[in-house]
């Protein structure tokens, strides 16, 4: 396993919603999907990603349901809704004006 | 939307939520195992691994579920259910926490119920609070109720500028006549819109008009509730009867609906033009002949103290125009004060006290409960450990608690209502005492919003106390196997805080209880100046338009005399104005009059002494057993052609003659016109009350003036047994003859004591209760604190220890806290004193006979409640309490 970084508070909801912008998925896929993107820099801890998954359905940014897994598994899989995308090209871009302006700062010598 | 909507899923299907959410998690642990195996680790290890990168699984489906919505009526619901399993799962405990709660509550809702009913609650009369009692004083003369004219009514409701209306009212007793045995009635005559400007609407028939106040009207009467249902039985054809009355047909017109009535209780009301005295033209002419309560209602926005300053203005231009009216050495002024609160002046500081003390009592139920809360934690401390484990956070814990707690309170106050409810008649006798409006007390939706809210607040008090007693101690207790727990000591702090707290309480009542006790055991031991033992008295109302005049008057009260003096039975008779502690004489206040003594002139300017004035026939003094202390009482020689004649009584010899022998001297009413010579002096009676320093009075004969409508008789037997005979015996001398108000004189003077002696009952009643409750609060403590101490006892009685010692040990530890608890009530009680000085009597507030009295009854119960679970370390086998360990 590689350094592990600890996550912004609030990047998780978008990390959660981007994985799912490739896609419907059950809860282990998006903390195994981030950690191997991520290279094992974000490993997802359980006790947040759950939490994290009920808040967005409970905001409507996610719906789920029951269907099965690649091994014929009973899974619950969770889809992006409509509000659900436009969130996330909205905090995309507001964590890509942070980033940048964090970028900016650093290089400065 | 989706929040409802998942709220809603979550409460009504929670089993379905619940399992999709264990599903999902297996799901995941399922996959990490896979993952693992598919590594190469073995598959135990695969799922141990598994296990924790998932992390405590219990603890995050928690967290899980609080994120979804309706978690905290679910989690409510839960701890309800739980709650109640578990108290009755401990069913001696709750029934005591119970138990406890319900007399607190209830004593709080009881003395609520009556406060709100008296104080709070709005006058049942249409916008009550802009109703004012207009009073007359003459500041210089100490007199704050001075009754109207007829002018002056007319000159204040026609100068006022505050006010919408002024009405007045004032009252008389009037014989009634076809209702079966003559009857007197107190009749309240009232201007025509009275009942108008009160806003209030009749149940039957109406109220008067304007046209039956006009002269030559026909007469009517409008009825009280009370005398529509006790002299009429609720007659409900009652409206169009004609009864006579002053020699005229009266008709009922109306019936009022039950309200109170100020300042006393009527049976019928009628216009100013039927009251014969009223509406004589000598009487409506004089400006000062006064006999009329005024009463107004504030023009709409008007403050009080408006209408004060605009009374007053009137009042200065009236002594102006009238000197001879409002002389300037008596001062003379006009106030208006709210009706409601005239209502209540008297009940206001008794009420205030019970409400203090309901509310001491409740505090200490609170402070034992939460006692018995903390002691039961202390077994529960595994529990909470492992709840804690299974991922509940310290508010959750905390919330279970409150429920528990909350559960208890509010069943406790359910019962607590089923007391007051009990208890409510008493109260509302007690009440009676002091205020017209003890009717209007009753247990509404108000009372039950206060119950409900006190029941809420006691059970989170008393919840929270234990709740954050305990510190994060829960992982260490649990770890240690839940004995002997750092928490443990911390609670036990609490604990003995609250017993010091409990004492404190307890001797701040038992003395108030105390102070009352010894108050009245004093104004009971007050000698009244009388023998009031084996007196009948009775009043007696002839009707006034066949007696019209005093020649009549005294004839058949000469006849009515003779006839009792010649009943079997009777060893004396005599006929007085009023009796000493007559209730009506307490009501309406002495009959002051001024006089003169002759030698001693009244220098201009200067006001007249004062006396009550008496009338009363021979036989008076000798019935009542009133001591002559010097000359002669009156004798049948005293008629009217005989020389006017009057006895004084010791007071105004003492006030009034100094050093001079009265008798002999000559006294005047009517500035020296005409002379009156004392004959005798007796002793002091106490007229208004035992508390009351007696009065001066001067008496004259009945023969040669005044009225003396109340006949007393001295019986050789119970008076009582006669009281039938004697009625007969009026009624065979004038059948139209009203005999009412018959009672012993012993009746009477209990009664004049009866007011303290039920406050003292009351508030003894709620010591003693805050007494038991606080010698169990202690028991309590010290068996848990003897059963926690086992081993170390177990200890030093095996190091050599004598039981005695080791009992001696463990009483003073608990004696201590009661020391403690002492100190801080004698500080609160001197405190308290000051409140309670006006209902005392004869007795300091801090009185060092009822503060050494309530200390040691309050250390020996102490000691007992210390003793009982002490008493058992004497039989610690200390081999036991050392294996046991």
């Amino acid at each position: 396993m590689g350094k592990q970084s600890d996550l912004l508070q609030g990047t998780l909801d978008m990390l959660v919603l981007k994985t799912l912008a490739l896609g419907p998925m059950h809860g282990w896929g998006i903390s195994q999907r981030i950690q191997q993107v991520s290279e094992d820099v974000l490993v997802i801890n359980q006790g947040s990603l759950y939490p994290a998954l009920y808040r967005l359905e409970q905001q409507g940014l996610i719906k789920s349901e029951w269907g099965s897994s690649e091994n014929n598994r009973q899974a619950k899989y969770y889809e992006l809704t409509r509000t659900g995308k436009k969130q996330l090209a909205d905090e995309t871009d507001n964590w890509e004006r942070l980033s940048a302006a964090v970028d900016r700062i650093l290089q400065t010598t | 939307m989706t929040k409802l909507s998942s709220a809603l899923r979550s409460i009504f299907q929670k089993d379905r939520v619940e399992r999709d959410l264990d599903r999902e998690l297996s799901f995941h642990v399922e996959m990490e195992f896979e993952k693992n195996v598919a590594r190469g680790m073995s598959p135990a290890e695969a799922r141990r691994q598994a296990m924790i990168s998932f992390g405590g699984v219990e603890k995050f489906k928690e967290e899980s579920r609080d994120v979804r919505g309706g978690r905290l009526i679910e989690s409510l619901l839960q701890d309800t259910r739980y709650g109640v399993r578990i108290l009755l799962r401990n069913p001696g405990f709750t029934f005591v926490a119970v138990m406890t709660l319900a007399l607190g509550i209830g004593a709080n809702t009881a003395i609520f119920s009556v406060i709100y009913g008296v104080l709070v609650r709005p006058l049942p009369y249409k916008e009550g609070s802009q109703l004012v009692v207009i009073q007359q004083q003459a500041p210089l003369a100490h007199v704050d109720n001075v009754p109207f004219s007829v002018k002056e009514v007319l000159d204040y409701r026609e100068q006022n500028q505050t006010l919408d209306a002024v009405v007045e009212h004032h009252s008389m007793s009037f014989t009634l006549l076809g209702n079966g045995e003559p009857q007197r009635v107190q009749t309240g005559v009232v201007s025509a819109n009275f009942f108008d400007v009160l806003g209030v609407t009749p149940i039957l028939g109406r109220t008067f008009v304007p046209a039956d106040e006009e002269h030559g009207s026909d007469a009517v009467l409008v009825l009280s509730y009370k005398y529509w249902q006790q002299g009429h039985g609720g007659d409900p054809n009652i409206v169009g009867r004609v009864f006579q009355m002053n020699n005229r047909p009266h008709t009922v017109i109306g019936v009022l609906p039950p309200i109170p009535q100020y300042p006393v209780e009527q049976d019928v009301y009628m216009p100013t033009s039927h009251c014969p005295t009223r509406s004589s033209e000598q009487f409506m002419a004089n400006r000062n002949a006064r006999m009329m309560s005024v009463f107004g209602r504030l023009k709409p926005g008007v403050p009080v103290a408006q209408a004060r300053a605009d009374l007053a203005t009137i009042a200065a231009n009236l002594q102006k125009q009238y000197p001879d009216s409002y002389p300037s050495n008596q001062g003379y002024g006009a106030i208006a004060s709210p009706l409601q609160e005239e209502l209540t002046r008297k009940a206001r500081p008794t009420l205030l006290v019970l409400l203090g003390t309901a509310g001491l009592v409740l505090l200490i139920a609170c402070a034992n409960v939460a006692n018995l809360t903390l002691a039961r934690l202390m077994r529960r401390e595994r529990e909470m450990a492992i709840r804690s484990a299974m991922g509940a956070g310290r508010g959750r814990l905390i919330r279970q608690l409150l429920t528990e707690s909350t559960l208890l309170s509010i069943t406790g106050g359910l019962v607590g209502l089923l007391l007051a409810a009990g208890g409510l008649q008493l109260l509302v006798t007690f009440a009676a005492r002091f205020t017209t409006r003890s009717s209007e007390i009753r247990i509404d939706g108000f009372v039950l919003m206060f119950t409900l809210l006190i029941s809420v607040v006691t059970g989170l008090v008393f919840g929270l106390m234990p709740a954050f007693s305990s510190d994060d101690h829960l992982a260490a207790s649990l770890k240690e196997g839940g004995g002997r727990t750092t928490s443990s000591a911390a609670r036990q702090r609490v604990r003995n805080m609250l017993i010091v707290a409990q004492v404190a309480v307890s001797f701040m009542l038992l003395i108030g209880a105390g102070l009352m006790l010894r108050s009245l055991i004093k104004l009971q031991s007050v000698s009244p100046g009388f023998d009031p033992e084996r007196v009948l008295a009775m009043r007696i109302s002839p009707n006034w338009s066949k007696v019209n005049s005093a020649e009549k008057v005294q004839q058949l009260f000469d006849r009515v005399l003779a006839k009792a003096r010649s009943e079997p039975g009777v060893m004396s008779a005599g006929l007085a104005s009023t009796y000493p502690l007559n209730q009506l004489g307490i009501t309406f206040g002495p009959f002051n009059r001024g006089f003169q003594i002759e030698g001693q002139p009244i220098p201009d300017g200067e006001l007249a002494p004062q006396a009550d004035f008496r009338s009363a026939s021979p036989g008076y003094f000798e019935t009542i057993r009133l001591p002559l202390v010097q000359g002669r009482i009156f004798e049948e020689k005293d008629d009217d052609k005989a020389l006017a004649v009057a006895v004084v009584n010791q007071s105004t010899v003492k006030h009034r003659f100094g050093s001079e022998d009265p008798v002999g001297k000559r006294i005047s009413f009517d500035k020296g016109k005409t002379w009156i010579t004392v004959v005798g002096v007796v002793g002091d009676a106490k007229q208004y009350g035992l508390e009351r320093e007696p009065s001066d009075e001067i008496y004259i004969p009945l023969d040669q003036g005044g009225f003396a409508g109340n006949l007393l008789v001295r019986t050789s037997a119970d008076p009582m047994s006669i009281a039938r005979l004697m009625r007969d015996a009026v009624y065979g001398v004038d059948p139209e003859t009203a005999v009412d108000r018959v009672q012993t004189l012993e009746q009477v003077r209990d009664d004049a004591v009866a007011s303290p002696r039920l406050t003292a009952i009351l508030l003894a009643m709620f010591a003693g209760l805050a007494l038991v409750i606080t010698g169990a609060g202690i028991t309590g403590v010290m068996a848990l604190s003897v059963s926690q101490r086992t081993h170390e006892l177990g200890v030093r009685i095996a190091l050599g220890a004598s039981p005695a010692r080791v009992l001696g040990l463990v009483m003073r530890q608990g004696m201590s806290f009661v020391l403690a608890g002492l100190a801080i009530g004698i500080a609160g009680a001197l405190l308290m004193g000051q409140v309670m000085s006006s209902l005392l009597f004869a007795v300091q507030p801090t009185d060092p006979v009822t503060y050494l009295a309530v200390s040691l009854i309050l250390m020996a119960v102490a000691a007992a409640a210390c003793f009982v679970p002490a008493r058992r370390v004497t039989s610690i086998d200390p081999m036991l309490a050392l294996r046991s360990e």
